[in-house]
């Protein structure tokens, strides 16, 4: 064999294993949603809000199927009996001493839930993140000791909540360490921390999240999810108006 | 003299007539808008004290500074409160208000209004609703029933009987909504009110609301002629005392608009000022041309021995007549007018639709003598000090100048 050869078949064998890391910004947001995902969940947890008034603390239980049905019931004593039902883009609302269903529909989904940093718009998001938004990978980047994916997610339209998405994809688990909502022109109008993880089956998830309103002062929400089972039995008529009303 | 200055103005009537009428316009004009102005007045300060503050307004003395939040969690212990605010002289009534911007819900159909719980019983000292109600009936106390404006009840094809849901922040900071039946439609005389008003028992709103026995804002109603900013004080340090945090505030101090009419009649004396200058202006280019027609007239009096001075006062007299006459003409022109309009009504429906502001739609000007005599009486001395140009003119004119003109 030539000392040509030799050359070649080393310099191959130490890039053959790169383009099994070299993964792509599509491929990456495409394996968040695939781990952020489940068939069919439940879960309870708590929603405290700070602002300028203080802090309050409410308690929920919710149920998901896929991505574009879920029910959250509010447990805790200033909502009680309260119901947000979304199934794909309709958001209702339901409240036991009310006739009707409310519907949510255009600038009434930008309401906060809750008045926390949480709109009812940031609840209607896409099945797929890519069918929203274009993702550009600008590097790597250390957050709390994680290493993480610096992905920019571009909106395609102008109907997204946020036009300008930065997330930092932890490389190993694609949990979302940090993300970073803002505007066509750059202005950041939300941040989000995560704060804890919790495993579920073989997926890492997020547990506690703060999400902080850039524009307000001392104003942020914090999420945890207390408890959360996956891929049990859920039926369609959970996710129906008939259900919610009752 | 007087004899001879006034045989001087009637010897051509028509022009002083004329000169007269420029100060009779400016007078009547002066009278009316200061009458408009005294009747938005008494119609803001009637429908602010009516509608909005009373005489006296209560709060928790931090809503005021965050109320572009809604901050209903700042709010009063109506029952303990209102037993202090009974206990200060001069307080005739107090009733507890809340409040709070929501969204009313028919259907798909849904639009922001700006509710108001009240109790209506102790409301009586300030809404008259019986007289206000154009249909239907006043809610039954303790039920989930609203009354409507009528317009707000137009828009949404609402009537009476007719299922609405109210959607709202609630003083927990989370939302809360209940449905309430139309029980009747009122037509109150603010514009806003028909547009947009809507009034639900007290104890409804403090379960939407999630507020207990709890209230936003207390009103109160003073004696006749009582000093309000000076019961305003009064009551806040009773409260203070009692361990209540509220903010007592007259309704003049609370309104901006109200108190910018009180600047805006100081204005107008101004304007009042600009507009007899300029009436002024023809009693002054007439007296000139009547001091250049009779120079012969005014050279022969010289002659014959009239001083300067004398020469002077007969064409100030002169011009005194003529402004008397004009006041006079304008003063009965305008107290008619006032009289006519305050029968009447300016209809200001159509100016107002759209406009937030505390005000009847139907403004009756009143008719103040006082005001109209000062009005007249001012004009009447600026028109007379005017034709001082002319008369100095007169004064100076030079013997031999003015026989030149024989």
């Amino acid at each position: 064999m030539s000392r040509f050869t030799k050359f070649v078949i080393i310099i191959l064998l130490i890039c053959a294993p790169l383009p099994l890391f070299a993964l792509s910004a599509d491929e990456i947001v495409r394996e968040v949603d695939r781990r952020s995902t489940f068939a069919t969940s439940h879960a309870t947890g708590t929603i405290i809000v700070t602002d300028r008034f203080g802090e309050r603390v409410s308690t929920f239980e919710a149920w998901a199927k896929g991505s574009d049905k879920s029910l959250i019931e509010f447990t805790s004593l200033a909502e009680r009996g309260q119901k947000i039902l979304r199934v794909s883009q309709n958001l209702y609302l339901y409240y036991p001493e009310a006739d009707q269903l409310i519907r949510l529909q255009g600038a009434a989904l930008r309401q906060s839930v809750l008045g926390s940093d949480l709109s009812y718009e940031d609840m209607t998001k896409e099945k797929s993140t890519l069918d929203a938004y274009r993702a550009t990978l600008e590097g790597t980047e250390a957050i709390d000791g994680f290493d993480c994916y610096r992905i920019t997610l571009t909106a395609k339209s102008r109907k997204e909540a946020y036009p300008v998405q930065h997330l930092w994809i932890d490389t190993q688990d694609f949990v979302i360490r940090k993300a970073i909502y803002a505007t066509e022109t750059g202005r950041e109008l939300k941040e989000m921390q995560l704060l804890s993880t919790m495993h579920v089956g073989d997926v890492l998830i997020a547990q506690k999240s703060k999400l902080i309103d850039l524009l307000k002062r001392n104003s942020h929400t914090t999420m945890h999810i207390e408890q959360l089972e996956i891929n049990m039995d859920l039926a369609d008529s959970l996710f129906s108006l008939e259900n919610l009303s009752w | 003299m007087i004899r001879l200055a006034l045989r001087n103005t009637l010897r051509n009537r028509r022009r002083s007539l004329l000169c007269a009428l420029a100060i009779a316009v400016s007078v009547m004009a002066i009278i009316l808008l200061l009458a408009l102005l005294d009747s938005m007045e008494d119609d803001m300060r009637h429908t602010l004290t009516t509608y909005y503050t009373g005489d006296v307004r209560v709060r928790h003395d931090q809503y005021t500074h965050y109320e572009r939040y809604a901050p209903l969690h700042l709010n009063l212990e109506t029952e303990r409160a209102q037993a202090i605010i009974g206990t200060v002289s001069k307080v005739v009534a107090s009733a507890p208000r809340i409040t709070f911007p929501s969204s009313l819900h028919v259907g798909d159909r849904n639009r922001p209004v700006q509710a108001v719980g009240v109790d209506f019983i102790q409301e009586r000292h300030f809404i008259d609703f019986d007289h206000i109600l154009t249909e239907g009936a006043l809610p039954d106390p303790g039920s989930h029933q609203v009354v409507l404006g009528l317009g707000l009840a137009k828009t949404l094809g609402l009537g009476v009987g007719d299922r609405l849901t109210l959607l709202a922040k609630t003083a927990m900071h989370g939302t809360n909504a209940i449905s309430f039946t139309v029980s009747g439609l009122i037509a109150p005389p603010v514009g806003m009110l028909v547009a947009n008003g809507l009034y639900l028992n007290l104890s409804s709103a403090q379960r939407l609301l999630m507020m207990d026995t709890k209230a936003t804002d207390i009103v109160i109603k003073a004696q006749r002629a009582t000093d309000l900013q000076l019961l305003a004080h009064t009551i806040e340090d009773a409260l203070h005392q009692g361990g209540i945090e509220g903010q007592a505030s007259a309704f003049m101090d609370i309104n901006e608009l109200y108190g910018f009419l009180a600047t805006a009649k100081l204005i107008y004396w101004i304007i009042a000022l600009i507009f007899f200058i300029l009436g002024s202006t023809v009693i002054i280019n007439t007296t000139m041309m009547v001091v250049y027609e009779r120079m012969a007239e005014i050279g022969m009096m010289k002659a014959m021995g009239m001083s300067d001075r004398r020469t002077s006062s007969l064409f100030m007299l002169e011009g005194f007549f003529i402004s008397a006459a004009g006041a006079a003409i304008g003063l009965a022109i305008g107290i008619v007018l006032t009289f006519i309009l305050s029968k009447v009504g300016l209809d200001f429906t159509e100016a107002l639709s759209g406009i937030e502001m505390e005000i009847s739609s139907i403004l009756r000007p009143q008719v103040d003598l006082v005001t109209a005599v000062l009005v007249a009486l001012f004009g009447m001395v600026i028109a007379t000090l005017s034709t001082l140009i002319p008369s100095r003119r007169a004064a100076k004119i030079q013997i031999v100048e003015a026989l030149h003109y024989v």
